[in-house]
């Protein structure tokens, strides 16, 4: 008996399969990039409405000055939803009376921003509450200022 | 069907065909395959941790500023989390549910002094030592006798109405001693390197305006020093032991009048009777003096920095529970620091040994420049503190020359064990592989190894990741790697203590610390990831600073120099 007898070579090719198989060289775990993190960006009333849900871009709002990212809570504040009126929009007035309304948004956009200097002592408490929750669940991923604020973008 | 029946036959007949061959020698190949296998299985190990952990190290928010990165933080203290700020600590007998203080240096100390204690309170073993490491003989003190030292000279100094005491050392207990005692007894604690030349030595006391000098008998000019510092009013001496039988209250002639001069071995053993050895009392929640460490940059400039006791409590946690839980340091532990306790990573990486029970040894030549060999010797640690550039001389001049073929074959197979993400044990090949470089050394219990490199310190002494697997290798412990600057107490950043992975050219620096966060300003467009070092955080000395140095965030969200 030969030792390169047919078995002997099945079992030595095993062999060497699972020798190369336990030596080969193993490329470190990666793992795929998160998404890339939004940046910062100071919007005025115009450019907020671009993000109001309908097409490709998330669903923002802005509470007194502060524009939130709201595109996980888009059955609520996105097309169709509830407070569909806020996307885009500055929604301080609306979320202070608790209404829904489009009176209650600021009609002019190129116009200086609603200054909620009539509010009652509720609704601004009101107003603070809906604005702590919103702290508490999303994103804050800019700022809304009036257009020909010195701080606001040029076109 | 026939046709069916008849490739089965043929297939039949040729299996038997084939196992008609069996022989002795296919015995032996299939015994010889068998038992590789069961080699394989039985020496299947989990990797320490899950290689996840390590692809994705930090977590980075979700929203960043223009033209900076995003924060970046630890995977412990999450984004919408508290960064960690202080040591928990409880007083004993507190519901487990209750949040602690936050604790001071003072916290520390009187934790080292009592032993470790369960959650009722009970003693659960001894206290730790400090042993102090002169050449090959290590002198053993107990921490009663260093409270009792810290005791008398804090009152020495109150009533020399001391408000900022200058402390410039050798690694000693006189120094440990000295740092506590400020907190005990409310002066502020300046720490100078002791290696420096009397004129800056002099120009540092100007600034820090220190009223007290703790310096070492012989090792100054006092008359120079006096000179241009009218602010100081005392000086001690620490005499070393060889030297306790010199007179050294002598006052030179042109001082003799406003600068009063004692010695610290003579105050303790006149005044040890009157004072205990109890830990003095104290209201929770008063504040402590700082504590000022001198920066030295690469440019040779000297910055004091002043650390709040919040900076160090807060660096001291971070550094803490940067560790996973079984790799903390315990009271079964010795801590030996061969770089300087004038740095703030071995000053925080000893008060955390100290906040552990561990014991910690310390050496008198430390510094961040001083031969590995040598300075480990007299000790069995098993833990070392040191900083890049003596690992790096070290690696140099011992592991990178040793490159038999036993060592290189044992170096080959652990190097595969690390890259399954294990740690080789102090099995016979680690005895094979550490028969030239490391036999010298009394470095069979280490198991770990802490460095240091300093944000602007020389790139020659940046650890490649490959030196870093030869400590690994050669040593026989796991090696922690952090980033320090000026004005961030502790360190920045540091390597996942299971980060085993060998990756090409210098090593990162892992992610940042749970007492801080770090971001990255200037970036560019086209490279969003790399830009200037900003740190903030409770461990950082008024919450935020900047580095004058390029940084970048590596694919596993760690943090690297440019």
């Amino acid at each position: 008996m030969s030792i390169a007898s047919p078995i002997n070579l099945i079992l030595l090719s095993l062999f060497a399969v699972v020798i190369y198989l336990q030596f080969r060289p193993k490329a470190p775990v990666s793992l795929p990039k998160g998404p890339a993190p939004v940046v910062y960006r100071t919007f005025v009333p115009t450019t907020l409405l671009e993000f109001n849900g309908e097409g490709e871009r998330g669903v923002y709002l802005a509470v007194r000055g502060r524009v939130f990212d709201v595109t996980p809570g888009k059955n609520f504040y996105g097309p169709g939803g509830p407070y569909e009126n806020f996307a885009g929009r500055d929604a301080s007035r609306g979320l202070a009376f608790q209404s829904f309304d489009k009176e209650m948004l600021t009609e002019d956009l190129h116009g200086p921003l609603d200054d909620l200097k009539d509010l009652e002592p509720e609704q601004v408490e009101n107003l603070q509450s809906w604005e702590e929750r919103f702290l508490e669940k999303y994103l804050v991923v800019g700022k809304l200022v009036a257009e020909g604020d010195p701080e606001a973008p040029k076109s | 069907m026939a046709s069916g029946n008849s490739i089965l036959v043929q297939l039949d007949n040729l299996v038997a065909e084939v196992f008609a061959d069996w022989s002795t020698s296919t015995t032996i190949i299939a015994g010889a395959l068998v038992s590789f296998l069961v080699f394989l299985f039985v020496n299947s190990k989990d990797p320490d941790i899950h290689p996840f952990l390590l692809a994705r190290q930090s977590t980075a928010f979700f929203v960043r500023q223009p033209g900076e990165t995003a924060g970046y933080r630890s995977l412990e203290t999450p984004h919408g989390f508290p960064l960690r700020a202080g040591l928990n600590v409880k007083e004993p007998g507190a519901p487990k549910w209750t949040s602690g203080r936050k604790g001071d240096l003072r916290d520390i100390w009187k934790t080292a002094v009592r032993g470790p204690v369960g959650d009722d309170g009970q003693s659960t073993g001894k206290a730790g030592k400090i042993y102090t490491v002169l050449g090959r003989k290590a002198i053993e003190h107990q921490l009663d006798q260093i409270t009792q030292e810290m005791n008398v000279i804090g009152k020495q100094l109150q009533s020399f109405k001391a408000k900022t005491v200058a402390v410039c050392l050798t690694d000693s207990v006189e120094h440990l001693a000295t740092i506590f005692a400020g907190a005990f007894y409310g002066f502020r604690t300046i720490i100078i390197p002791h290696n420096l030349e009397p004129n800056a030595l002099s120009t540092l006391l100007k600034k820090s305006e220190a009223d007290v000098l703790i310096a070492e008998a012989g090792a100054l000019d006092l008359s120079l020093v006096a000179k241009s510092n009218d602010q100081l009013s005392h000086v001690i001496w620490v005499a070393k032991l060889g030297s306790r039988h010199m007179d050294w209250n002598d006052v030179p002639a042109d001082v003799q009048g406003r600068l009063g001069v004692s010695v610290w071995h003579e105050l303790v053993d006149e005044k040890q009777d009157l004072e205990g050895l109890e830990v003095p009392s104290w209201e929770p929640n008063t504040p402590t003096p700082s504590v000022t460490t001198v920066w030295q940059s690469a440019s040779g400039e000297r910055e004091l920095i002043e650390y709040q006791p919040e900076n160090l409590v807060s660096a001291v946690a971070g550094l803490i529970y940067s560790m996973p839980r079984n790799q903390r340091f315990g009271s079964s532990d010795l801590v030996l620091s061969i770089d300087s306790l004038s740095r703030s990573y071995p000053l925080c990486q000893i008060m955390s040994a100290l906040f552990q029970n561990a014991s910690v040894a310390l050496n008198s030549v430390a510094g961040e420049g001083v031969d590995f060999a040598l300075a480990t010797v007299g000790v069995s640690p098993t833990v070392i503190i040191s900083s890049s550039s003596t690992m790096a001389n070290y690696h140099e001049k011992f592991m990178k020359p040793h490159s038999g073929v036993l060592s290189s074959l044992a170096r080959w197979v652990h190097s595969r064990k690390l890259d399954a993400g294990c740690m080789p044990s102090h099995g016979l090949l680690s005895q094979v592989a550490s028969i030239g470089p490391t036999a010298e050394l009394s470095l069979d219990k280490l198991r770990l190894l802490c460095v240091s490199h300093r944000f602007d310190a020389d790139p020659k002494g940046r650890l490649t990741s490959a030196q870093l697997t030869d400590l690994r290798i050669f040593t026989g412990a796991r090696v922690v790697y952090a980033l320090t600057g000026p004005r961030v107490a502790g360190a920045i950043s540091q390597t996942n203590v299971f980060d085993y992975r060998r990756l090409s050219g210098p090593s990162h620096f892992g992610p940042p610390l749970s007492s801080v966060e770090v971001l990255l300003t200037g970036v560019s467009e086209s490279n969003e990831l790399e830009g200037q070092l900003t740190v903030s955080g409770p461990a950082v000395v008024s919450g935020k600073t900047s580095l004058p140095v390029q940084a970048r965030i590596t694919d596993s969200n760690t943090l690297d120099l440019c």
